[in-house]
């Protein structure tokens, strides 16, 4: 249909927070997806992750009602566990899936099927759908996941996602710090070598790219500087006049809302990657909000519920969430408060420091 | 990403009607009560229904090899799907050339998949050898001159293979179809930090190069984030000519945030130098500019610029 959501927007709906439509939204993600949502299909943790987060900050989580125990389930059921057969293997591929897409069972190991292992970004947002659910990770096998990633992390610093072959960047050393500081366990990451893979990532722009000599980006400055507050060595890691730039860079990816690159256009998530950054860097009240606000919200998608990146275009399931993100950065009425480095959120948090104790 | 010519023809059979296949059992996913359900078409679910009872089995045989490129093009982000294909590339050394080019056609329709650049990568590393890639790196960034994993891909390309000779031209070109470019921006300071590095000679065509650019359009932060960033070990108050330049482009009224930044910079190293006898007069130049760009031409970063005014004045006060 050539109607876009935006001409079905009233002037009031761009000003406003559509909760209940985004609550829709989320539960229906938790759900059924359409068919074009094939090629999710090794994903789907990752969408389960930003449907409870959403519901999580719109306060709603009670919309999932009598399904939490079932969805916890859901979740344990793409552990991967230790191989009983190959203890060379060990835990070589521990942590979680995405999907049990590639054929093994519920809460196998590598024994039913070796191909099946798990994946830093699915394991991360397992860990956080977990505490965002209220669960005790009594069922986590945390030495095999710990030991996971100690062979997932490269000698340059930076993480691979899984023991296959697959790419490295930045992005798979904020899985691994999220896992680790949710985990209480910083024994699989060597912090000196990531913060170094870091450090060679700021560009001579002061963002911080997916990778050396690569252009910097608001997404891979998001995961660095998270990464560096999670183990706590965001002090020191910059000289001043490093830190300073990287403050500067990312206070200019203000556009209304915010771009993820120079001369990039503005995309609803990275109100979330940048906004968040600047959290951290305790500058993130040098943004212009409500500009800020109302681009997210004209982002909004008043017939289905949901964000996308820009207006007038379809959501999806990450926009939508990292869009309220943003907003709940702002402060945002109807939006609970969201830790800018886990990404989840203050309640789960809390649940998290209640668990260890 | 399902061909709708697939469906619709009469060429597709599903796996579980072809005799060849009598022998393999399906193997559904294990999906009980599942969250995040997807309806996926009956085709979808057929061919990966087979992969599954593939790939537990093992079996690396051409007809698996051929299911996975079933698979590969249902689902490209399936990342066991290309690890196990490559698996058999190597198994069954199969024709890398082909492989290649089946690569290329679904990095057409799915420029920003990390699993396709990633299989790319290892297609090239396998055959030792870079021909066309450049060429083909080349052609996506003409559908789209930003497009982060091609630039990626190469970077790896030119350091790999040692093929940084023409890279500053082709740079260039890309930089007189768009000026804004930022990719290509830092494509020019990777080149440059990894062959001739940042000599004195090199830094000063440098500075003059992006400074014509600047010229032509004085609003553009890729420009001024480049030029700040390769004169960061001068002193950007005395190097080149370029504070005469700024306030030669301030007097002709040139608005640009950037240019005022750029200035605010220089304003602050001369006022922040102990050995800087005029350095009093510098700081209120730095402090009237963060004021005009606060509150007439950046004002979206308005609270930015009172904190740098406000940290500049502290810095001036224990610099005494």
């Amino acid at each position: 249909a050539k109607v876009s959501n935006s001409s079905m927007m009233s002037d009031a709906d761009k000003t406003v927070l559509l909760r209940e439509k985004h609550v829709k939204f989320f539960t229906r993600c938790l759900s059924v997806l359409p068919q074009r949502y094939e090629t999710y299909d090794s994903n789907r943790m990752t969408i389960c992750f930003f449907a409870l987060s959403g519901l999580d900050l719109l306060d709603s989580l009670d919309a999932i009602g009598g399904d939490r125990a079932s969805i916890i389930d859901w979740i344990y059921s793409l552990q991967v566990l230790p191989s009983e057969c190959d203890s060379a293997l060990g835990s070589t591929y521990c942590g979680f899936r995405g999907s049990k897409a590639a054929g093994g069972k519920s809460s196998s190991s590598i024994d039913d099927c070796p191909y099946d292992g798990g994946h830093l970004a699915m394991t991360y947002t397992a860990l956080a759908s977990l505490l965002i659910l209220g669960d005790d990770f009594s069922r986590v096998h945390r030495p095999a996941i710990i030991e996971a990633l100690k062979l997932l992390q490269l000698p340059d610093g930076s993480f691979s996602p899984m023991v296959y072959d697959c790419e490295n960047d930045v992005r798979f050393i904020y899985c691994a710090c999220c896992i680790s500081f949710m985990l209480n366990d910083w024994s699989g990451v060597n912090q000196d070598q990531a913060i170094e893979y870091i450090r060679k990532s700021q560009g001579y722009d002061c963002g911080i790219a997916q990778g050396p000599a690569m252009e910097s980006h608001g997404g891979s400055t998001f995961c660095a500087v998270a990464s560096l507050a999670l183990m706590k060595r965001l002090d020191g890691t910059f000289s001043d006049v490093k830190l300073e730039g990287l403050k500067r860079w990312c206070v200019q990816r203000q556009q209304t809302g915010f771009n993820g690159r120079p001369n990039k256009p503005v995309d609803t998530c990275y109100s979330f990657w940048v906004g968040a950054t600047l959290k951290l860097l305790g500058c993130y009240d040098m943004i212009e909000k409500d500009f800020n606000r109302g681009y997210v919200l004209e982002a909004q998608s008043p017939m289905t519920g949901g964000l996308s990146k820009y207006h007038d275009t379809h959501p999806d399931a990450l926009h939508s969430y990292l869009g309220l993100s943003g907003l709940s950065l702002l402060g945002e009425p109807g939006l609970l408060p969201v830790d800018p480095a886990l990404n989840i959120s203050l309640r789960a948090v809390q649940h998290l420091h209640e668990l260890r104790h | 990403m399902s061909d709708p010519e697939d469906d619709k023809s009469d060429a597709f059979v599903l796996y579980r009607d072809r005799p060849e296949w009598r022998d393999v059992v399906p193997l559904r996913q294990d999906d009980d009560a599942s969250v995040v359900a997807i309806a996926y078409s009956e085709k979808f679910s057929d061919v990966f229904d087979y992969f599954r009872a593939v790939l537990k089995a093992d079996e690396r045989s051409e007809r698996a090899f051929h299911l996975t490129t079933d698979a590969a093009k249902l689902n490209p982000a399936n990342y066991t799907v290309w690890h196990f294909r490559r698996i058999l590339l190597k198994e069954l050394t199969l024709s890398l050339d082909e492989e290649k080019r089946f690569c290329s056609d679904i990095i057409r329709e799915e420029p920003k998949n990390y699993q396709l650049w990633y299989h790319r990568r290892i297609l090239v590393e396998w055959m030792g050898d870079p021909s066309g890639e450049l060429d083909f790196t080349e052609a996506v960034l003409e559908q789209d001159s930003k497009n982060y994993h091609t630039w990626s891909h190469r970077q790896w390309l030119i350091k790999e293979f040692n093929l940084w000779d023409g890279e500053l031209v082709y740079i260039d070109e890309l930089l007189r179809q768009d000026v804004r470019n930022n990719s290509a921006w830092n494509q020019r300071y990777f080149v440059i930090s990894s062959t001739s590095g940042w000599t004195p000679d090199v830094l000063k065509r440098d500075a003059e190069y992006t400074v014509q650019f600047i010229k032509k359009a004085p609003n553009n932060e890729s420009a001024w984030n480049y030029l700040s960033g390769i004169v960061v070990g001068q002193r950007k108050s005395t190097y080149g000519g370029l504070k005469d330049t700024c306030l030669e482009m301030l007097s002709n009224h040139i608005q640009s945030p950037h240019l005022l930044s750029f200035l605010v910079d220089i304003y602050e190293e001369e006022a922040l130098d102990r050995e800087n006898d005029s350095r009093n007069d510098s700081l209120p130049q730095a402090l009237e500019l963060c004021r005009k760009l606060g509150s007439e031409v950046d004002t979206i970063r308005k609270k930015y610029w009172d904190y740098r005014s406000r940290k500049l004045e502290q810095d001036y006060r224990e610099s005494q």
